[in-house]
């Protein structure tokens, strides 16, 4: 099984490459995901990182991308609240790539 | 009449993987159209093709691919697959594993929806 | 309308009947949510899962209002059964009595169980 190795210590990951134990989330590894994303973070990206974290902390899931730019546009501002702003910020897909950097489990893949 | 099929249990475990087959062979008897047959819950386990069945007995997975052969689509729901060990290298012939959407849209192309549960 | 009759935890038809319910919503499908039975236990507030190892997703019914499930039923004599009222459930609904919501159920066009 493949690690992630952040200042010192070992973060097992899944065979997609998603954190093994949520628990181990803190910003040095979510910085170290977004490495292996070839993702840049700005502002705007851990506003979303931290918008599903969030999410996840009230409801146990990730929504759905649909749910999320709707939630996003609300809480963030409308001009945010859309697909093709969050695909500029995860151009692999906000739903996974963001998801990977926030932490949480990997969506189950039904849509 | 149009029927979707809904499987929701594991074969030899409960009756619903038989008692769909089963609908399905009178319905297409009698010139009903079979719309598609979704697996959910343990219903997707009826799809692995690593069973190994004796001789006397109805091999399940054998038959739905048979089911398969003759155009009826097999709809394997992806996350119920993944969580039970389904994947494609060990999925029988003429199934397909996708998502819930399916399910969706195997309601609004039936006139009826079936589930055969617990 | 999703017809949910069984108790969360003890086996995994709630959980995964909940999955559908999400799914179709993402579909802007027009759907409603039963909850009768041992089904009405799902949406009790205060369940902690951690000594037996089951995920907890009581928490992620609140999300169906937002999923466009805007019917949301529990039968009143199933409450009833279980010692329950509508305060002690982690989502708003409607609670209806049983005749009214298998009239509701005979207006559907699909009703699937879980």
């Amino acid at each position: 099984m493949a690690t992630l190795e952040v200042n010192g210590k070992q973060h097992e990951l899944d065979e997609d490459g998603f954190l093994a134990n949520m628990d181990e989330w803190n910003e040095d590894v979510a910085l170290a995901l977004a490495k292996t994303e070839s993702v840049e973070m700005t502002e705007a990206h851990w506003e979303v990182v931290n918008f599903l974290r969030e999410y996840y902390a009230e409801y146990k899931i990730a929504p759905m991308i649909r749910i999320l730019t709707k939630a996003i546009g609300k809480k963030l501002g409308k001009e945010k609240g859309n697909t093709k702003y969050l695909y500029e910020l995860y151009p692999a897909g906000p739903a996974k790539q963001a998801c990977k950097i926030a932490g949480l489990p990997k969506p189950t893949g039904c849509v | 009449m149009k029927f979707g099929i809904l499987v929701q249990e594991g074969p030899y475990n409960h009756q619903a993987s038989d008692s769909a087959y089963n609908f399905i062979q009178a319905a297409l008897e009698k010139g009903h159209e079979i719309t598609g047959v979704f697996f959910y819950n343990d219903g997707v386990i009826n799809t692995t093709k690593l069973m190994d069945i004796p001789a006397d007995d109805r091999h399940i997975s054998k038959r739905w691919s048979d089911l398969g052969a003759k155009g009826i689509q097999l709809i394997v729901c992806v996350a119920a697959a993944k969580r039970r060990g389904i994947n494609p290298d060990v999925l029988i012939e003429n199934a397909r594993i996708d998502g819930l959407g399916q399910l969706s849209e195997l309601c609004i192309e039936s006139d009826r929806l079936i589930t055969f549960g617990d | 309308m999703f017809v949910n009759r069984k108790a969360p935890h003890g086996s995994i038809y709630a959980y995964e009947g909940l999955e559908v319910i999400l799914i179709f919503g993402a579909y802007d499908q027009e759907i409603s949510a039963a909850f009768l039975d041992d089904a009405v236990l799902s949406l009790k507030k205060g369940q902690d899962t951690s000594e037996i190892g089951t995920k907890e997703f009581s928490a992620t019914f609140r999300v169906l209002e937002a999923y466009g499930v805007e019917n949301r039923y529990v039968e009143r004599e199933s409450l009833e059964q279980r010692g329950l009222t509508e305060e002690d459930l982690v989502m708003d609904v409607e609670v209806v009595d049983g005749a009214t919501l298998r009239k509701y159920m005979g207006e559907q066009d699909v009703l699937l169980p879980f």
